[in-house]
């Protein structure tokens, strides 16, 4: 049988990963490279070429590759994308860098502005303005606008444009005349229109955004381009495809035109992934949490879906403040991200009380316990002091840990400075990182109107499944899930995403003003747009699901919620019954109904998206003990029984229907599963631990 | 005193805490209609001990109300005694005197009991959508013309709504649904936080809080005091002047002792109380010394009752800073915004690192336009947007960022959707930052037109027209604000006016002060201001000696 393997690459910061699925054989093999952030497509290359060889086949077998990257995330980060100018309607040149005019800490008198991609003598001005209604108040200047931007490109050497006009989500005529000028006559100047990356209201976010799509566009465009051109010669026919911020996957067309929308696709694959597993397991809420070495990500998954929101907030200075970066109008995955991780760094802060994090050790040098020269504890290290982590099986044994320098340093940087024993400090450390772990999920439901009692837990991540049933406990969830192989989990929410996009546009009214021709010609140019790009994408034209709603609010309230819209022609006549779904999505949210207010529509959207591919991730093939699944006893701190001996087990002598209870630690090479005493434990068909809390 | 928690508890219960303010944020911010409370933040949550002592504010809380709240539960517990108060009593008001210095505020607080016994108060206040008088704006003449008082009464009375009370309020106010809407999303903050206090409660198997909150205090007052105890002890004072109203300056004089740990403030010499609506009631005065001290001296120490017991406020009685009733206060932003210029300028010498130059965006600037858009329905506009802050010794001053106050700027197309009106300009103002080794930051100019066949009503809320931003150690002034309209004409700063069809106003915003002498600014970055057009040539010439 031909064309059997799917692949999906998560290039990241330090790392590339890997991971093949072999549906017919049941088999998945995974992999990492280093990454080669000059050219990236190296690493991938090279990394599939191996990747193949182990399983046994060859390009030619392979169905699709589909691919996460960071570079855009980094570029954006690192501050190394192109010089760019904006031109912009004049008399708004400065919204880039006025911002919200909002301070983002109230006590820092001393914060640092967010950054502002185009400097001010490359924001230019022409003539021409476009009232909300769509009417042209003053006519484009063409001329102005062709002598600008010459001038960007030729004076400034500029390597890419973005243009952003005053009301362009509405009536983009000036928008587009400018589009015509710039593909004409400077053909070899990437550029981007506001309208057509982000034609939605709000000057500000919308020129962001095509900003920060103009500054990554160079890079990402000769990148992908490479990458494309590379695999065919390494006789790979099968598609390629590029994970989007919103867990959907496109093409690598659409994505050189918006690389912008790549901006989260690596922490997206981990939220598809948990999707797919709520799927399997039958739960319908679900708290996905994501721990890794520098953050842990937090993300709620009901019905089988991640939440998604509509704007995204990149390049912070300050990374886990909000307001401290540029904001952006792409569809992205809801989730949190908070500076809790492995490498998180204990301190005693100046009023005598223990800190953990935001500040991280990072991969080098790491936790004290790797013994590559770290100095100052982090969770991994107060991890292992407790029991939780195995020092001669860390990364399958890869990495051994030491102990006694561990002990050394909570007790000279933690426990003397507090006056607390080294044990209570190692235990201070793991709880404060708990804490704050459930202080910001509990934050996350409350800001989103959720019950936390509805919700289950799936941890992954190298450190998700040791802090899992803590955090779970302090939650008050009574059901955790960890899947097999913790550590790559993230990579398969790649070979598990469908084509998908998502829509915009803006149109803002009041609901009995709504001019229905224009409102049905939005949604018309929506889905002829996102069927074609879909059907591009691999998708059978009949089995696409449009999804249409729109954002509302009451007149003069300044938060807006998601109201579905029905399908087929819009008419007057289905005013009623679109209100009623207002006053539902309303009363969900908020638990009351306010009928005498009028209500207003601000943006309208398509979500269009293929069926998930049939994939089966049975691991039934995967590497399997056929011994003992208890391998011993270690001694374990719980607050129940202090340091006491506690079962251990080999996660891959597990199989399914098999059961423990808790306390007891279950060992794979990616990560360690930790259980108090009193959670019980089955093994499920798809070798994922269920555990049941008391 | 020996703590009875250990660093690594304490720390998470304080933290915990603090939480449960935030969450009760999270919950008003969600519910409200009130625009200014999401574009300018205009609202604050507040855990309280049994006592009525602030535990925890909520994290993004706004300056105008820090630490008021607890003050205001006084007042309730004089009125209503502590014993008898029952589950879900919700007692309200928007007392100037009693609360935060103006009608739109509304203050509420509720009862938290565990087990049945008393443990603490939910707190919370909102800018409401309308509070019935005259809009916003600055020229009445007594509180009575400014809208409805409401003293503390039982807004819910053992969870069942105060039926009498809500018809009279509603019968006040222009936008009944918001307004009660608005109410009731306080109710539900309140609600939250005293859920999540039980749930500590049980978490933690605490009976109460008065241990942890004396700890709690304790640390917060310490921080305080060791951060007061940094600064040199010594008697510091500068002085302020204001447009005020007409020939009605204000002068505001400022006196300020270090001693040990404890700081003094003190205005006598202040401007007496004028019958116009500058007036700021003792509460916000104090609110606004607190502030600008806590940024400077403690930044990151999380907030509550102890952060404030080191820090004391002192204004005479039938002063601006401390008017006595009925004194009108609907605009005493126009005067309370002012306190951080005058407190940083009498410490500057003091501690030069640790302050900002004065703030072109102290008193924010406010345009609000009403009337009919072209489809006959009523709207109400205000236009926010910011001049420039003032510069440090450590950086240029932020362009067109509001201080002491943190209101943002809403979108322009957002603003233009919903009223008349095409917002034909909106950039920085060249050369209104002041000169210096740092320079402040730059205001703004707006040019607004009307569209619709009906003049609007336009009310104005302005000062430093006469009395720019002031520079510090060496530093220039920033540039005074100016509105004018289209046809030539100046309307008032403070009035209430009407804006034609195809009329213009223009409007410009004060720059900061800067820090230092000019002619020791780094010459790369004055030809990086001339290159990006933030300063002219020739105003780097006359400043800076550079060219």
């Amino acid at each position: 049988m031909n064309k059997r393997i799917r692949i999906g690459v998560d290039v990241g910061g330090t790392f590339t990963d890997f991971v093949l699925v072999d549906e017919e054989r049941d088999l998945i093999y995974t992999g990492k490279r280093l990454t080669t952030p000059d050219d990236p497509s190296a690493a991938i290359l090279d990394g599939t070429a191996r990747l193949l060889t182990e399983a046994g086949t060859e390009p030619a077998q392979v169905h699709s590759i589909v691919h996460g990257t960071t570079l855009v995330t980094n570029t954006i980060i690192e501050r190394n994308g192109a010089k760019i100018g904006l031109i912009t309607t004049k008399g708004v040149r400065d919204t880039l860098e006025m911002g919200k005019e909002i301070r983002y800490d109230l006590y820092d008198l001393f914060l640092e502005a967010p950054p502002t991609l185009v400097p001010r003598h490359l924001r230019r001005e022409v003539a021409e303005r476009v009232a909300p209604d769509g009417e042209i108040l003053l006519d484009f200047d063409a001329d102005a606008f062709r002598a600008t931007a010459l001038d960007l490109i030729e004076t400034e050497k500029v390597e890419a444009i973005a243009v952003c006009f005053m009301h362009a989500y509405r009536n983009p005529d000036h928008e587009r005349q400018a589009k015509a000028i710039l593909m004409e006559e400077f053909d070899a100047t990437p550029f981007t229109i506001s309208s057509d990356v982000a034609p939605e209201i709000r000057e500000f976010e919308r020129t962001s955004t095509a900003c920060a799509n103009a500054y990554v566009q160079p890079r990402m465009q000769s990148y992908l381009q490479r990458l494309e051109t590379e695999l065919q010669a390494q006789g790979h026919s099968g598609a390629l495809y590029v994970m989007l911020s919103g867990g959907g996957i496109t093409t690598v067309q659409s994505a050189r035109e918006f690389p912008i929308r790549l901006i989260e696709s690596g922490p997206a694959a981990g939220a598809m992934a948990a999707s797919y597993y709520s799927t399997l397991t039958d739960t319908e809420n679900l708290i996905s949490f994501d721990m890794g070495g520098t953050t842990a990500k937090m993300c709620l998954i009901d019905g089988g879906q991640p939440d998604r929101k509509h704007d995204f907030e990149a390049g912070r200075v300050r990374r886990f403040q909000k307001g401290s970066g540029l904001p952006l109008k792409v569809s992205v995955v809801d989730m949190i991200e908070i500076g809790a991780g492995g490498g998180s760094l204990a301190n005693v802060d100046n009023m005598g009380l223990l800190k953990v994090g935001p500040r991280s050790a990072g991969s080098a040098p790491g936790p004290v316990c790797y013994g590559l020269g770290g100095t100052d504890p982090a969770v991994t290290d107060a991890d292992l002091y407790l029991g939780y982590l195995n020092p001669d099986y860390f990364l399958g044994g890869e990495m051994r840990l030491d102990m006694a320098t561990v002990e050394q340093a909570i007790e000279e940087k933690i426990a003397k400075p507090l006056g607390l024993s080294t044990l209570d400090a190692a235990i201070g450390i793991h709880n404060i990182v708990n804490e704050n772990m459930a202080a910001a999920t509990r934050m996350h439901l409350a800001e989103k109107g959720r019950d936390p009692r509805r919700y289950q837990m799936i941890a992954f991540g190298g450190a998700g499944p040791v802090h899992a049933y803590g955090l779970a406990q302090i939650l008050k969830l009574k059901r955790l899930i960890v899947p097999l192989g913790a550590g790559v989990t993230s990579a398969l929410g790649f070979l598990v995403a469908a084509p998908a996009i998502d829509y915009v546009r803006s149109y803002v009214s009041r609901l009995e003003q709504l001019d229905w021709g224009h409102l049905n010609t939005l949604f018309k140019e929506m889905e002829e747009e996102a069927k074609g790009l879909l059907v591009d994408a691999g998708a059978q034209p009949e089995e696409i699901t449009l999804t249409r709603t729109a954002d509302m609010r009451h007149i003069g309230q300044g938060f807006e919620i998601a109201v579905p819209v029905p399908e087929g022609e819009l008419t007057p006549g289905l005013l009623p019954g679109i209100r009623e779904a207002f006053f539902q999505s309303y009363h969900r949210l908020f638990e009351r109904t306010v009928r005498d207010v009028s209500i207003e529509s601000m943006s309208w959207r398509l979500a269009a998206s293929a069926p998930v591919p049939n994939i089966k991730l049975a691991f039934g093939g995967q590497s399997s003990e056929t011994g003992e699944a208890l391998k011993g006893t270690r001694q374990v701190y719980f607050p129940e029984t202090g340091f006491a001996a506690c079962d251990v087990y080999d996660r891959y002598a597990l199989h399914p229907g098999d059961s423990f209870t808790g306390p007891a630690v279950v060992e794979e090479r990616e990560s360690t599963t930790v259980i108090g005493p009193g959670g019980s434990v089955t093994v499920d068909p798809y070798r994922n631990l269920i555990c049941a809390l008391p | 005193m020996t703590d009875a928690f250990d660093p690594v508890t304490l720390e998470i219960y304080w933290s915990r805490l603090i939480s449960i303010a935030d969450e009760s944020a999270a919950a008003l911010l969600r519910t409200s209609f009130s625009t200014i409370v999401r574009e300018s933040n205009d609202f604050g949550t507040v855990l309280m001990d049994a006592n009525g002592d602030s535990l925890s504010e909520n994290t993004g809380g706004i300056p105008s109300f820090s630490g008021i709240l607890p003050r205001t539960l006084k007042h309730f517990l004089a009125r209503f005694p502590k014993e008898t108060w029952k589950p879900g009593d919700c007692v309200i008001t928007n007392d100037p005197w009693l609360a935060t210095g103006h009608l739109p505020d509304i203050t509420m607080a509720m009862p938290i009991f565990h087990n049945g016994t008393l443990v603490g108060f939910s707190g919370s206040i909102a800018h409401s959508p309308d509070i019935g008088g005259s809009l916003w704006s600055a020229d009445c003449r007594e509180l009575f013309e400014e809208g409805l008082r409401i003293p503390p009464t039982k807004f819910l009375i053992e969870g069942e709504p105060n039926e009498l009370l809500q018809e009279i309020i509603l019968s006040n106010v222009r936008l009944p649904d918001q307004v009660l809407g608005d109410l009731n999303a306080q109710v539900t903050a309140n609600q939250v936080c005293g859920r999540r206090l039980h749930e500590f409660l049980d978490d933690s198997d605490l009976a109460d809080l008065s241990s942890l909150s004396s700890t709690l205090q304790q640390r917060a007052e310490s921080a305080m005091r060791r951060a007061i105890e940094e600064v040199p002890d010594g008697v510091y004072h500068a002085t302020l002047d204001a447009d005020g109203f007409d020939e009605d300056e204000t002068h505001i004089e400022c006196t300020i002792t270090v001693k040990g740990s404890d700081l003094n403030i003190d205005y006598a010499g202040t401007s007496p109380q004028i019958n116009r609506g500058l007036n700021t009631v003792m509460n916000y005065t104090y609110a606004y010394s607190a502030y600008p001290i806590k940024c400077a001296l403690d930044p990151s120490t999380p907030r509550n009752e102890g952060s404030y017991r080191p820090v004391t406020v002192d204004a005479p009685e039938g002063c601006i800073l401390n008017p006595r009733y009925p004194a009108p206060c609907n605009a005493r932003q126009l005067t309370g915004h002012l306190l951080a210029g005058v407190i940083y300028r009498a410490l500057a010498e003091a501690i030069p690192d640790r302050i900002l130059a004065d703030s072109g965006s102290a008193p924010s600037m406010r345009a609000v336009f009403n009337g009919l858009d072209p489809h006959g329905n009523r709207f109400s506009q205000i236009l926010f947007a910011s001049g420039g802050m003032g510069a440090s010794a450590h950086k240029d001053g932020l362009p067109t960022t509001a201080f002491p106050t943190n209101s943002g700027a809403g979108s322009i197309e957002a603003f233009e959707s919903v009223s008349p009106l095409i917002v034909w300009k909106k950039e920085f103002r060249v050369d209104s930052g002041g000169a210096g080794q740092f320079r402040g930051g730059l205001g703004q100019e707006c040019e607004i037109e009307v569209r619709s066949a009906e003049p609007l009503q336009l009310s104005l809320l302005s000062d430093r027209w006469r009395h720019p931003a002031t520079g510090v150690l060496g530093g220039e002034h920033g540039a005074t604000s100016r509105i004018s309209f289209s046809d030539g004409t100046i309307p008032h700063q403070k009035s209430r006016t009407t804006i034609g069809p195809g009329m213009r106003l223009h409007m410009e915003y004060a720059g900061g002060g800067g820090y230092g002498d000019p002619k020791t600014r780094d010459p790369e970055l004055v030809l990086d201001d001339i290159k990006n057009g933030y300063i002219t040539a020739d105003a780097a010439k006359r400043d800076y000696d550079v060219s």
